[in-house]
């Protein structure tokens, strides 16, 4: 009796610094985040209930909805380069040519960069100023067609696109190289011996069996990029006229530079709500996808 | 216990990064040549901006304007001193490894403990904490940094870089919980049940048998800690705003402001700011690619 009374006190010794600091700073601040949601609090001092108005006026605002359009090109918009490509350098490294550590080791270095840095560098590439992109264009001679990217609310966006993708291709590529290199070798050797080659490698044997892997690859990244603060941030700030302001960004603005709280937490449960749905979601639908 | 080691090892490490037969792998020549050259263009895509980079650091900023593309004449090293000293790296990198090593210390001792009682004793309610804990995974920091913010505001916490380690900490315990408490359920459960019966305590146990077989589980969950808060931003820019506290990204971003129009000191800049993320890389490169692939996969 003694014994199971010690142990007792024990899982709770075990389980109490863990879930304190856990439930502390991440799920009171969540629950937390609900309820002032339902404040208008415009300065530090005065706080008001307003139940559902700052829901109502987010959902009215349109500059909220352009930063969720801005979120899901943002989304769609890395996410058509960078899984394509992660998947096809996951697979020519996964080949094992000669060499094949090198390209290895130099497609991973951009996510070992600061991703503030990065944007900076990104930035500078882009700048009329002294950038790499104008004497790019000038000598295969788009000279005069060079605009500069981030100043142009047409264009800024899909630059920043480009910068991300050039800042994170190389988590993809590692994960599906991991689940290649992860694949039963016996059943890939045994689909070549009964003809499967080429595309037809890729689709039925390849993708089928490294299916697991694809859905964490696709779920990290899109739940990735609507998440993404730091490079659009330090890049844009969500400008030129509001053109590159996604989820985080407006929560962002509202809460910290125009000081309504209530407004950015609606925006943050947004963030929320669609991280997880996304994750939920996706691997609900994928799990169906049976080969 | 050190066969066990081995074998527990073995099945731990799912994720290989090398194979050892290549004989369904055959590729023809033709097909050689377009994979290289394919992979030589996506590695200049991926080298050429920071050559570039590194090339206008050691320029003038004369030299520069007047050809961006060229190498430098002289190497202008001068640059880099004076982003050092006048761009405070040295304060913005400590202050960023003050919070990593808090960060470190905390997430493993909170997620190993957690773990180790979630992953080999039986007790009622085991699951549901797993669940709640787990829960974490999805929720970005995005939506907790307001009530954060004001929290440390209330408690004056605001320009402690130990409390941010804390933060940081507790965002970090639903992932290392979810991959140690799977890696620490691979190891066998006669060790301890015999153990228990020796009469060690559930705190022996966990330091002379589970810990020290966890060895490689709690090197990634550290590898991830790091990688995610060396990085971080949105919570580090609302919690410090004492010029002295400043981590390396925020410090990164007022160095950039300040010094607007000197380019080739804020290229300096960067890649003073790149330089540690790649010495961590250059050091443990098999670690951190197999820690982030079986992170994010598994865990």
């Amino acid at each position: 009796m003694d014994v199971i009374k010690n142990k007792k006190l024990a899982i709770i010794m075990f389980l109490l610094p863990g879930l304190t600091l856990y439930v502390l700073l991440v799920l009171y601040p969540i629950v937390n985040g609900i309820v002032l949601s339902m404040y208008r609090w415009k300065t530090v001092s005065i706080k008001v209930f307003a139940g559902l108005d700052n829901y109502l006026g987010v959902f009215t605002d349109s500059l909220f909805w352009k930063s969720v359009k801005n979120s899901l090109i943002f989304m769609i918009g890395t996410g058509l380069i960078q899984l394509p490509l992660g998947f096809i350098l996951g697979y020519l490294l996964y080949l094992q040519l000669k060499g094949y550590r090198f390209f290895r080791t130099v497609y991973f270095i951009p996510p070992m960069l600061m991703s503030v840095a990065v944007g900076y560098i990104w930035g500078y590439i882009y700048s009329p100023a002294f950038g790499l992109l104008k004497p790019l264009m000038e000598s295969i001679g788009l000279g005069k067609y060079y605009l500069p990217p981030l100043a142009n609310s047409g264009t800024a966006l899909f630059f920043i696109i480009l910068a991300q993708a050039w800042h994170s291709t190389g988590i993809q590529m590692m994960l599906f190289n991991a689940g290649f290199m992860n694949m039963p070798e016996e059943v890939i050797e045994m689909s070549v011996i009964d003809g499967a080659v080429g595309w037809k490698k890729i689709f039925y044997i390849i993708l089928p069996l490294s299916w697991e892997v694809t859905t964490s690859v696709i779920i990290l990244q899109l739940t990735g990029a609507l998440r993404s603060f730091d490079l659009i941030y330090v890049m844009t700030g969500g400008g030129p006229n509001h053109a590159t302001e996604v989820l985080p960004i407006y929560m962002f603005v509202k809460a910290f530079q125009e000081f309504n709280i209530g407004y950015g937490a609606v925006a943050a449960i947004v963030i929320f709500i669609l991280s997880i749905s996304l994750t939920v979601g996706l691997q609900k639908l994928m799990k169906k996808e049976t080969f | 216990m050190e066969t066990l080691n081995l074998s527990t090892r073995k099945s731990i490490s799912a994720f290989k990064l090398t194979k050892n037969t290549t004989s369904s792998l055959k590729v023809s020549k033709k097909a050689k040549v377009f994979i290289y050259i394919f992979m030589i263009i996506i590695a200049v895509i991926v080298l050429l901006p920071l050559i570039w980079l590194i090339s206008s650091s050691l320029k003038t900023q004369a030299e520069l304007t007047a050809n961006v593309w060229g190498l430098p004449k002289f190497l202008h090293f001068e640059n880099y001193v004076n982003a050092w000293k006048r761009g405070r790296m040295s304060v913005y990198i400590n202050n960023s490894l003050i919070a990593i090593i808090v960060t470190i210390i905390i997430t493993v001792v909170t997620s190993t403990t957690l773990s180790f009682v979630l992953s080999r004793l039986k007790f009622k309610g085991n699951r549901i904490i797993y669940y709640i804990v787990i829960i974490g995974m999805m929720i970005p920091i995005h939506a907790a940094v307001i009530p954060l913010y004001i929290l440390a505001m209330n408690m004056k916490l605001q320009n402690n870089l130990i409390a941010l380690g804390f933060i940081y900490a507790a965002f970090r315990i639903s992932a290392s919980v979810f991959f140690l408490e799977s890696y620490m359920k691979t190891i066998p459960k006669e060790l301890e049940e015999s153990a228990i019966i020796d009469g060690c305590s559930l705190w022996r146990i966990f330091l002379k048998i589970i810990l020290p077989l966890s060895k490689d589980g709690v090197i990634t969950i550290v590898i991830l800690a790091v990688i995610a808060c060396w990085n971080e931003l949105l919570v580090a820019m609302l919690m410090l705003n004492e010029p002295f506290v400043k981590t390396l990204p925020i410090g990164l971003m007022g160095f950039v402001t300040e010094y607007n129009a000197e380019y080739t000191q804020m290229c300096a800049g960067l890649v003073i700011a790149c330089l540690p993320g790649l010495i961590f890389y250059a050091l443990l490169q098999e670690r951190i690619i197999k820690g982030m692939t079986v992170g994010a996969i598994k865990g």
